[in-house]
């Protein structure tokens, strides 16, 4: 009863389930069943992630198949010694979703969007693995460490996929000042994280 | 967005540089965070991933911010996308091309100058040589392009520079699709790791530069074109098959920002010259116009 179930299997005799990092790696060798299982294991928050960003349902399915298809084919590019492999997918796909808001037909619809949704960081109702509770705790611990203009404009730009030119109209200030929230907000960001990967 | 750049205008004053030559790095470093963020508009990203490719510090930053931001994509709430994505995307994996692990490597970054997988197999021509380059260069088609066209216009053959891995690592190693769709994207990349794939840079007069890459055994080539000017609403470049029977369409592109490209429509054969001409907006079924650039393969 006091065994901690690593894997969530329920079954102590199944092997450890495979990390992200391993099943890219695989897929990176043409594996399809490893990519089906990293799917699996991950398409939640991508698809989670591109939704944010990408509101319209069909649309965000469209970025999240591209998505896909982009780490099927490049995953053997992907390099573990610069960081590791949920990283690089969520970078992929924030990527994508950005640029399929800044299309022009649907710059309106963002506008919009933004304009009447909160900007703060999003708060996550989905109950989880305690450890992945633990985890947000700690990011959103990371985030009170930045001041309030710089934690607007971090989530300006990365849940709202604004650029910094877009930021800097937005909130009426020059954009060498936008530039330097977003740096050092994220420095602020990455030091209270610590190094990590 | 205004497109407005004082950040790297300021580092071309920095480091004494006239506009459009090689930015400071510091003013990149500067650009980092928000790179890692994506609140770069295209023409910056395009800037900053030029940089990136040369300089490993940078690199290294721009990993550390990665990291960061993925610390935020976690603070999304999963939503877990409906059963049919799956399917389709497992049905796509056939006729989706898989990157090779060498290739990879040679793409990336830390490899200061790639080797190219296709050496030039003959000696870079003249730039001076009005004709072009070596008879191996001047194929009937290009003969024929130019008979057409009465002259050769000012194109200078230079060095074949731009050797096919960078062009896979500029297209696919930064997953930027482009002014292109996401299947042009894997058309291009496939070309460009085609094991046959051939690449040539020519030097457009008045400015710019067109890289070709061919790939004889997919049928099928593509161009990356640099610096050439916005022709606004009413004009637009239309792309050319051009061999002894006359000129083929191969479509149109514009211009917006520093860099496109795009696949050729029609097939590729080896011999084949292509060319690019300045049209009214829509293309037209045969060239109006000389061509500001032939390519011949």
């Amino acid at each position: 009863m006091l065994e901690h179930v690593a894997d969530g299997s329920g079954d102590p005799t199944a092997p450890p389930r495979p990390t992200v990092d391993e099943l890219l790696g695989r897929v990176g060798r043409g594996d399809r069943a490893a990519f089906g299982a990293l799917y699996d294991e991950t398409s939640p928050r991508l698809f989670g992630l591109i939704r944010r960003l990408v509101v319209d349902a069909a649309q965000a399915e469209e970025v999240t198949q591209d998505v896909y298809l982009e780490i099927w084919q490049t995953a053997a590019r992907f390099d573990a010694a610069r960081g590791n492999a949920i990283a690089w997918m969520f970078t992929l796909a924030h990527r994508r979703a950005v640029d399929r808001i800044r299309s022009a037909q649907a710059a309106r619809d963002r506008d919009l969007r933004i304009g009447a949704r909160d900007l703060d960081v999003p708060v996550d109702t989905v109950a989880e693995a305690a450890e992945t509770s633990i985890e947000h705790e700690r990011v959103r611990g990371a985030l009170d460490d930045l001041s309030e203009l710089q934690r607007e404009c971090v989530a300006l730009a990365y849940y709202g996929g604004l650029t910094q030119s877009e930021i800097a109209d937005r909130l009426h200030v020059p954009l060498g000042t936008v530039k330097t929230r977003l740096r050092d907000g994220m420095i602020r960001l990455r030091t209270a994280l610590g190094v990590t990967t | 967005m205004t497109g407005h750049d004082d950040e790297l205008e300021r580092g071309r004053r920095d480091a004494g540089a006239r506009s459009g030559e090689p930015i400071s790095i510091e003013a990149f470093h500067g650009l980092a965070a928000a790179y890692a963020l994506d609140a770069l508009d295209v023409d910056e990203r395009a800037e900053f991933e030029r940089a990136l490719a040369a300089s490993p510090e940078l690199r290294d930053e721009v990993d550390a911010y990665a990291d960061s931001a993925a610390h935020l994509a976690e603070q999304a709430e999963p939503v877990a996308p409906p059963p049919s994505l799956r399917a389709r995307l497992m049905a796509e994996l056939d006729s989706t091309p898989q990157v090779a692990p060498d290739a990879a490597r040679a793409a990336s970054p830390e490899i200061a100058a790639p080797v190219p997988s296709v050496a030039p197999a003959e000696p870079t021509p003249s730039p001076t040589s009005t004709a072009g380059g070596s008879d191996r260069t001047v194929g009937r088609a290009e003969s024929a392009a130019r008979r057409r066209w009465f002259q050769r216009p000012g194109a200078i053959i230079g060095a074949a520079a731009a050797a096919v891995v960078l062009i896979a690592g500029a297209i696919i190693g930064i997953g930027w699709a482009g002014p292109n769709g996401w299947g042009a994207q894997r058309d291009m990349a496939a070309i460009a790791e085609a094991p046959d794939a051939q690449s040539q840079t020519l030097e457009v007069e008045g400015g710019g530069e067109v890289t070709l890459v061919s790939s004889a055994d997919q049928g099928r080539s593509g161009v990356v074109v640099e610096g050439l000017p916005d022709l606004g609403a009413d004009q637009t470049y239309e792309l050319w098959y051009i061999d002894d029977a006359g000129a083929d369409s191969a479509g149109t592109f514009d211009v917006s920002g520093s860099e496109t490209w795009r696949v050729l429509d029609g097939s590729f054969t080896p011999g084949v010259a292509v060319g690019i001409t300045v049209e009214p907006a829509g293309g037209s079924p045969q060239p109006t116009t000389e061509p500001i650039v032939v390519i011949a393969t």
